[in-house]
């Protein structure tokens, strides 16, 4: 009997262990205590510091903040495009050194190559990314993403003909095009008017979906509504220099989420009631100074 | 209004135009002795094509390496910024030295001159890729060739079209200089020789409106090649 025992208890631990790792989200991204800083003609600039943060797979997550409070510079560093002063960035179980296929990136001012084609935006893209895939294999992949975006008409057009919207949409496709794991959007929204803007929300959650929701996804954005609607996490920063995180809110509303409905949502009143007062300290000029 | 001031020095329009006339009639003679405008014209354009296309083949890799590295810029800025005001005629000498034949000579002075306005601009475009573009490249691994021929080479063109318009421009200019110099077939022989030489002042204004006929077409060609590749963004 005592011979027994050691070897029950071990294969329960093993069992438990195995049943946790099924159970418990596979984590996508994770940023142990980084810092960034930069050199300045004024001295050292402490962007972001000491920041700990996990996503898991499949979780969509908003960074969200004031102008110039770090958010970018924390998304450059799960990018690979900005080096960590101290701390490390984990994405896909790897440690980020430099930008990789693995997170595709959806950058503001749409990044498109101005003197290239809708079409071979995209295709450019996939080629560099995706070198195993046969030529007629990339045309393909080019061709349906286009399509999932309704661009497949313009294709022919350079970015410079198209509007703010479409060029957005053809630098969403072309970051789904390469099939990521990680998608990073750094204000993805932030220059188009409100209209575009909610039918590219969307666009952008219909995708996911098609996706089966495998995709994690982190994006930059000042737009609380956007962040809500979008998000299961807000993490909310404190105003730089040396930004940390001030608090992640979760926002456990249910999917799909609906645009008109969603606003009525005892639920969504509360969390914008309360993202707006971690963003917003005051809320009306004080008369008496 | 000149040729009266001039007390006929200069001869009035009609006279130019029946020297343009006469100098025309054959343009392609080829003799010995006697060879058409046209003749000398082809010649001409031809050394000028020469030594632009081969400064150019020079001007645009440097230039374009010169503006990708700040090391590559801090070595060869230096050369260019005292060799490039020197004039073109006082590298006609040292053409002639190296090669012991004059016409070899103004072409080696062309390509002299056609090197500077494509290689500081094509070093400008170089350095002034935006990040966005330099990101895009980053974000999605693109290859070194990738990088040069989708990013830097498309970025740079508008700017490599500028030093090359500007170049022709100064070759143009300085293949007449170089002619008078070297004699030999050509536009720049045509003024000195049968213009100021043979004494006929309509001759040496024929040769300049054809001159700058010619170097305005130049400048044509290289405008609508601009005008072909500038995009907008």
């Amino acid at each position: 009997m005592s011979n027994t025992l050691p070897l029950d208890e071990s294969i329960t631990e093993i069992a438990e262990r195995i049943l946790e790792q099924a159970t418990s989200p596979q984590v996508s991204i994770k940023i142990e205590q980084v810092t960034v800083s930069f050199k300045t003609p004024k001295g050292v600039y402490t962007a972001v510091k000491e920041i700990d943060l996990t996503v898991n797979k499949g979780e969509i997550v908003a960074l969200i903040g004031h102008s110039g409070c770090g958010k970018s510079t924390l998304l450059g560093t799960i990018s690979g495009m900005v080096k960590p002063t101290s701390g490390q960035v984990y994405a896909n179980d790897k440690k980020v050194n430099s930008p990789g296929p693995d997170r595709g990136i959806v950058f503001q001012n749409y990044s498109l190559l101005p003197w290239l084609s809708v079409y071979k935006n995209i295709e450019v893209a996939v080629r560099s990314a995706m070198k195993e895939l046969s030529a007629a294999e990339q045309a393909k992949l080019t061709e349906t993403n286009l399509r999932l975006v309704n661009l497949w008409e313009h294709k022919d057009k350079l970015p410079g003909q198209l509007s703010g919207g479409m060029k957005q949409r053809v630098a969403i496709a072309r970051a789904f095009a390469i099939n990521p794991k990680i998608l990073l959007l750094d204000e993805p929204f932030g220059a188009l008017d409100a209209l575009t803007k909610s039918a590219m929300h969307v666009e952008l959650l219909k995708l996911w979906n098609l996706d089966h929701r495998e995709k994690t996804i982190v994006m930059v954005t000042h737009d609380i509504e956007e962040a809500i609607f979008l998000a299961d996490k807000v993490v909310v920063m404190n105003n730089g220099p040396a930004a940390t995180i001030r608090e992640i809110v979760n926002i456990p509303l249910k999917r799909p989420r609906n645009k008109k409905e969603i606003v009525h949502d005892q639920m969504y009143m509360e969390i914008h009631d309360r993202l707006l007062n971690l963003l917003i300290d005051k809320f009306s000029i004080d008369d008496e100074h | 209004m000149i040729a009266k001031l001039s007390k006929n020095e200069i001869p009035d329009p009609q006279t130019t135009w029946v020297v343009f006339k006469e100098v025309i009639k054959q343009p392609f003679q080829d003799d010995a002795d006697q060879k058409g405008i046209g003749t000398k014209l082809l010649s001409s354009l031809g050394r000028v094509g020469i030594g632009f296309g081969l400064g150019s083949l020079f001007a645009v890799p440097i230039g374009l390496i010169m503006g990708s590295s700040k090391i590559a810029m801090r070595i060869i800025n230096p050369m260019v910024q005292i060799l490039r005001p020197v004039s073109p005629l006082a590298w006609f000498p040292l053409g002639l030295a190296i090669f012991q034949d004059s016409p070899k000579a103004s072409v080696f002075m062309i390509f002299i001159c056609c090197l500077w306005p494509t290689l500081i601009n094509a070093a400008f475009g170089a350095a002034h890729i935006p990040q966005d573009h330099k990101n895009v490249s980053k974000a999605f691994g693109f290859s070194t060739w990738q990088y040069l021929s989708k990013i830097l080479l498309p970025f740079s063109l508008p700017h490599i079209i500028t030093g090359l318009r500007l170049s022709v421009g100064i070759a143009w200019m300085v293949i007449v200089a170089g002619e008078m110099l070297s004699g030999g077939t050509g536009l720049g022989n045509f003024v000195w020789e049968e213009g100021f030489n043979g004494g006929s002042t309509a001759k040496i204004l024929v040769a300049i409106i054809i001159i700058g006929l010619v170097g305005s077409l130049l400048d044509k060609c290289f405008m609508w090649l601009q005008q072909k590749f500038s995009y907008t963004i």
